[in-house]
């Protein structure tokens, strides 16, 4: 684990902060959105985010990585660029998610829970996403994509690596 | 009051008693448990206390419930046995089958439960069980063994709401769920020890303790902790006249459950190799044994008129300083350096006041004073000096100087600067090695036994100061200890009023204390 | 179509339009609250309580009876709104806060309203990312538009929403696991006593409901309880979002009429099983239920009683269909990976037993399991219920049980040696075309 002692936050990110702090009813209850904004810039919480909420928030920093540690979503380490979340539960497992999954193994070159080597790819086996219907599906930071087939699996991942994702069709317009 | 029935017996217990006490009271024992701890917040996770309630549909933890008008509880059924068999098997079968080499062998609430049930083997091979971390040191006095850990948060909750320190966490989930701490940082609040206390089984043990003996061959002795004037009672665990560890015993008016890791080290002073173990005597600027005949001798003998200056310390028991204030008659006299054997308190045990009956001093009519005190008093008087205790030479500057080459019989237990300037140096026994008497900070009189022997080549101390009474002619001086307690209770108007020979459990407090009335008579 | 006259809460379903505050007004957005503070607040716990509607979130629980727990002289309450939507085969929330965030949303002030609650936090499983921003917006548009903040429409009635995003825990749909995660601590349930609608989230009354309750409540005060006991029966008033995948023509979300036939279901709203297809068995409530045989399931009607009777739950309304070509024993070790990764590790039949139940079924799987292996599975899972927290421990033993109980020869066929270890499942076909 890296250990950040040079964590901050300022600027925009600062207020941000700050406006979730007021808004919460106590400072302990701020923590998962706090978790959240950092997690969000820089794709992990690491060690000193750990001491500079710790300090702010009335937590020990033993309080603070047990929410870390609980939930799954959140990471402790730096991440793939693009964490490949498919969903191995049963309507999805119905549906074909394990051959999808070896699949993005096989065009990927690793195994479930392994990165590639560029660092741009990760593949995880995660539960139920709300998606069963439209199975296999799979996560990919706030990108749904559903009613997966190779092909498509292929599609998305070249445009990934494009930096253009493809469009899920859970992305809708929402002007007011 | 409230009627209920537990396991065909009908009982009665004040409205809002913890279903699990009153359980405990109809049975004589605890019901199986591990989470659960009086002193902490309930967590009831563990699930080992459930009960049958007649009329609710689901077996209920005793531990979050309140007895209730005509309850009917069942505590050991088939249905709660086989409950709490499930709940054991499952325990079982991540937990590793360390006993031959964990501490908590012979006190572990695991055996002691499948002992009970008769479950001795985990159901899942090794190859399957869930592995973690083992042997971890995690603080300076405690060390964290994960697989053995039953998960019961007793010590996450300790440090929460007891220390407020929040040092401990329990992390991940699932079977992946493990004790722990944030990394860079230590279990160091000042009562970690009291983690591997509640502790039931060997996840959390004792670094000072680890592999050091076999629980069941100890021996207990009641005691009192002589670290601070808060005086926590304590529990002596030694075999032959060795200490191994001081454990907390509960005394709901002074300590709960609970007592401080430097109280816990205390017993270390009583094996240290600076004990004085025999009378030794200065000659020619080097000291040389003596026998005791001669330190009677010369105790008895009253050159200018006995010793002119009488210092004890906060140290010694109430039984020894009614002597010494009898010994010391009108002479000038002292308990020693005010600002010595001080540092900081804090809101939970640890006072500021490091010795353990200053309130005694009091009690008998003895001051304590600050350095330039003392060096007035020590040039104010003349023939020889008495050190009972403490170590002032050591706790003030100047001490030798204005002692001015004057004869000093030290009394002491350990060989300390003190000693260094004296005539006769007299070894005594440390509070592990003596019945005696100390008063706490609340005005408390607490007695402690002794544990382990004294050394060899001292003497009972309060026989010493009581025969060196008689040699200088006093009279009605006690015969036994029970006798000098009583005769004490004469001498301090403090202790009117309180049999010395029967003290309750949580110890007495002194009247005359609480009303800031009193002294030495 | 003549199912259209069910579709009260999934009306704007499919919709590009439906989540604009704008369309949501034109179509009678936010009339229900207006009338809400005509009624007052006892006469809409009276008419939530009378309409029958029950927690649709999988205990159903009557909503109105809950409501009615919280002290009426309580100074503080709290309302949650709990859209942690992780049950496996459920995804109606999620369509309810994509299409219709507003409906959602003014379910969520009247409930509150009701209630008395100062703050309702509108708790939104992390996975969810896409869809919180989407409900972020339309809170947003509350509070320009004033059915949010101070002195509500002129009521005299403020209330405050945060949109609470979560991070990936099962457990958090558990109330108390919810008001523990919002709390900032790890969603791990309570024991109860106290319950949360007296005792809850920092010690005060709380009210935590579904988010599809929630969203029954505009209809139910705009109409009246008697109109939403028009569909249903007697003890399962209402209609209620189904959530159904698996193989067959029509999968998705689809708003019945408590009570419908399961068989009429099948067949008329789902269409039956895709081409080439069969059919072997149902979950009906989300995974967390015993299962069905396909002929079990024609004989079942889809409401709470018919589903006890018939020896499972309608739950949460995850329904899924399961072809013939799934091998059982395949499938059961997929939903036990699910309860051992989820479980929260406090109780020890739960932490121990979720992971004793996946090693074993791993086992069988791998070749490696034995008869007795079968029947210790059994035991283990008795040794699991009614001695937890929260209900997670029954949750993974109903489906072991169950798929034990009703298609053995599949377990025993594996032991056996009589199917392949480890690529035991017969595909038909790997993908849908």
């Amino acid at each position: 684990m890296e250990n950040d002692k040079n964590f901050t936050l300022e600027g925009d990110d600062l207020t941000r902060y700050e406006a979730i702090v007021a808004r919460y009813p106590t400072k302990r209850s701020a923590i998962m959105p706090s978790l959240w904004l950092i997690q969000d810039r820089d794709g992990y919480v690491c060690d000193g985010a750990v001491s500079w909420l710790s300090e702010r928030l009335e937590m020990s920093e033993a309080k603070i990585r047990e929410v870390l540690s609980f939930y799954f979503m959140y990471r402790e380490t730096p991440q793939a660029k693009h964490v490949l979340q498919v969903c191995h539960n049963i309507s999805c497992h119905v549906m074909g998610a394990r051959p999808l999954l070896t699949h993005l193994q096989k065009k990927l070159g690793v195994r479930t829970g392994e990165t590639t080597a560029d660092g741009l790819f990760a593949i995880e086996g995660v539960e139920c996403l709300g998606a069963c219907g439209m199975g296999p599906c799979m996560l990919v930071g706030k990108h749904l994509y559903e009613h997966l087939t190779p092909v498509k699996a292929d599609e998305i991942l070249d445009s990934l690596r494009k930096g253009d994702p493809l469009r899920p069709d859970t992305d809708r317009e929402l002007e007011a | 009051m409230v009627k209920l029935t537990i396991d065909g017996h009908e009982l009665e217990f004040p409205a809002g008693t913890s279903l699990f006490d009153a359980c405990r009271e109809a049975r004589g024992e605890a019901l199986p448990h591990f989470c659960y701890h009086p002193d902490l917040p309930i967590a009831g996770v563990c699930r080992l206390c459930q009960v049958e309630v007649e009329g609710m549909p689901k077996l209920t933890i005793a531990c979050n419930t309140s007895v209730r008008e005509g309850m009917v509880v069942h505590t050991r059924n088939e249905r709660v046995r086989t409950a709490a068999k499930q709940i054991l098997e499952l325990h079982l079968i991540n937990h590793p089958v360390d006993c031959p080499i964990c501490d908590q062998a012979g006190e572990c609430g695991l055996q002691n439960q499948y002992m009970s049930y008769g479950l001795y083997d985990s159901k899942v091979p090794q190859g399957d069980k869930v592995l973690k971390a083992k042997a971890e040191v995690i603080g300076p006095h405690v060390i964290l063994d994960k697989e053995r850990c039953v998960l019961c948060s007793r010590c996450v909750r300790f440090c929460d709401s007891v220390t407020g320190t929040g040092e401990l966490g329990i992390f991940n989930r699932g079977d992946r769920a493990e004790i722990g701490i944030a990394p860079g940082k230590e279990l160091n609040n000042p009562y970690s020890l009291n983690t591997v206390d509640i502790c039931p089984v060997g996840a959390l043990t004792s670094r000072d303790f680890r592999f050091k003996k076999r629980v069941w061959l100890l021996k207990s002795t009641n005691s009192i902790c002589s670290g601070c004037a808060t005086g926590c009672n304590v529990r002596v665990d030694h075999e032959g006249d060795r200490i191994y560890r001081l454990k907390p015993r509960y005394n709901s008016e002074v300590n709960g459950h609970w007592m401080c890791d430097q109280g816990r080290m205390t017993y270390r002073g009583v094996h240290s190799e600076k004990r004085l173990g025999r009378p030794q005597a200065r000659r020619d600027g080097a000291l040389v044994d003596v026998s005791w005949d001669e330190v009677h001798e010369t105790l008895a003998a009253q050159p200018d008129g006995g010793p002119g200056l009488w210092i004890t310390s906060p140290h010694q028991t109430l039984e020894e300083i009614g002597l010494f204030a009898a010994l010391a008659g009108d002479a000038p006299r002292s308990g020693g350096i005010v600002t010595s054997g001080r540092g900081a308190s804090d809101d939970l045990l640890i006072d500021a006041d490091r010795t353990p009956n200053r309130t005694g001093l009091t009690w008998f009519g003895f001051d304590q004073h600050d350095a330039a005190g003392l060096s007035a008093l020590l040039h104010r008087s003349k023939g020889a000096v008495v050190v009972y205790g403490g170590d002032p030479a050591a706790e003030m500057e100047g001490f030798a100087a204005a002692l001015g080459g004057r004869p000093l019989i030290y009394f002491g237990t350990h060989f300390q600067t003190t000693a260094e300037l004296a005539s006769l140096v007299i070894p005594m026994s440390t509070w592990a090695e003596k019945d005696g008497l100390f008063a706490n900070r609340q005005g408390r009189v607490q007695a402690f036994r002794r544990a382990v022997a004294r050394p060899d080549g001292a003497r009972e101390d309060w026989r010493v100061l009581a025969d060196w009474l008689g040699a200088l002619g006093g009279s009605g001086i006690p015969t036994g200890l029970p006798d000098l307690r009583r005769w004490l209770v004469d001498r301090a108007s403090h202790l009117d009023g309180l049999d010395l020979n029967a003290l309750p459990a949580a110890g007495a407090l002194s009247g005359a204390a609480t009303a800031g009335a009193g002294g030495e008579r | 179509m003549s199912h259209d006259q069910y579709k009260i809460l999934s009306k704007r379903f499919g919709r590009n339009d439906g989540h604009k505050l704008s369309v949501y007004e034109s179509e009678g957005g936010y009339d229900a609250l207006r009338k809400a503070f005509v009624l007052g607040c006892e006469a809409v716990i009276a008419e939530v309580r009378d309409s029958g509607l029950r927690g649709r979130g999988g205990a159903g629980f009557p909503t109105g009876v809950k409501w009615g727990f919280v002290p009426k002289d309580a100074e503080t309450v709290y309302f949650m709104i709990n859209a942690d939507e992780s049950e496996p085969g459920t995804f109606k929330d999620r369509f309810l806060i994509d299409y219709d965030p507003h409906l959602v949303l003014e379910g969520s002030i009247i409930s509150s309203y009701a209630v008395r609650a100062e703050l309702c936090v509108i708790y939104i499983r992390g996975e969810f990312g896409w869809l919180i921003d989407r409900m972020q917006v339309a809170v947003d548009e509350a509070y320009a538009k004033g059915y949010l903040g101070k002195n509500i429409l002129g009521s005299g009635y403020d209330l405050e929403v945060i949109v609470h995003k979560g991070a990936g825990a099962y457990i958090c749909g558990e109330e108390t696991g919810l008001i523990n995660s919002v709390t900032g601590l790890k969603g791990q349930p309570s024991i109860k006593p106290p319950f949360p609608a007296v005792q809850g989230f920092l010690d005060k009354p709380t009210i935590v409901n579904n988010v599809e309750s929630v969203a029954a409540v505009p209809h139910i005060v705009t109409n009246g309880a008697a109109v939403y006991k028009q569909h249903g029966t007697e003890k399962s008033c209402g209609t209620k979002l189904f959530s159904v995948s698996g193989p067959v023509k029509n999968p998705g979300v689809h708003e019945i009429p408590l009570g419908l036939p399961f068989r009429e279901f099948f067949h008329e709203w789902l269409g039956g099983m895709a081409d080439g297809e069969e059919f072997k068995a149902l979950i009906v409530g989300g995974s967390s239920v015993p299962v069905l045989t396909a002929d079990e399931s024609m004989r079942l009607n889809l409401d709470y009683e018919s589903c006890a009777e018939a020896g499972t739950m309608l739950g949460s309304g995850g329904m899924i269909i399961i072809p013939a070509r799934c091998d059982m024993v395949e499938l059961i070790q997929v939903l036990m990976h699910f309860y051992w990764d989820e479980s929260c590790g406090q109780c020890t039949p739960c932490r121990e037993g979720t992971g004793w139940l996946h090693t074993l079924v791993r086992k069988l799987r791998r070749g490696e399991g034995t008869l007795e292996d079968i029947d210790l599975i059994d035991r283990v899972c008795n040794g699991m219920v009614g001695l937890t927290i929260c209900p997670l421990s029954e949750a993974a033993v109903m489906p072991m049980q169950s798929f034990l109980k009703k298609f053995r020869p599949e377990f025993e066929a594996l032991v056996q040696g009589r199917t392949e270890a480890g690529e035991a499942s017969r595909w038909a076909r790997e993908f849908r075309s």
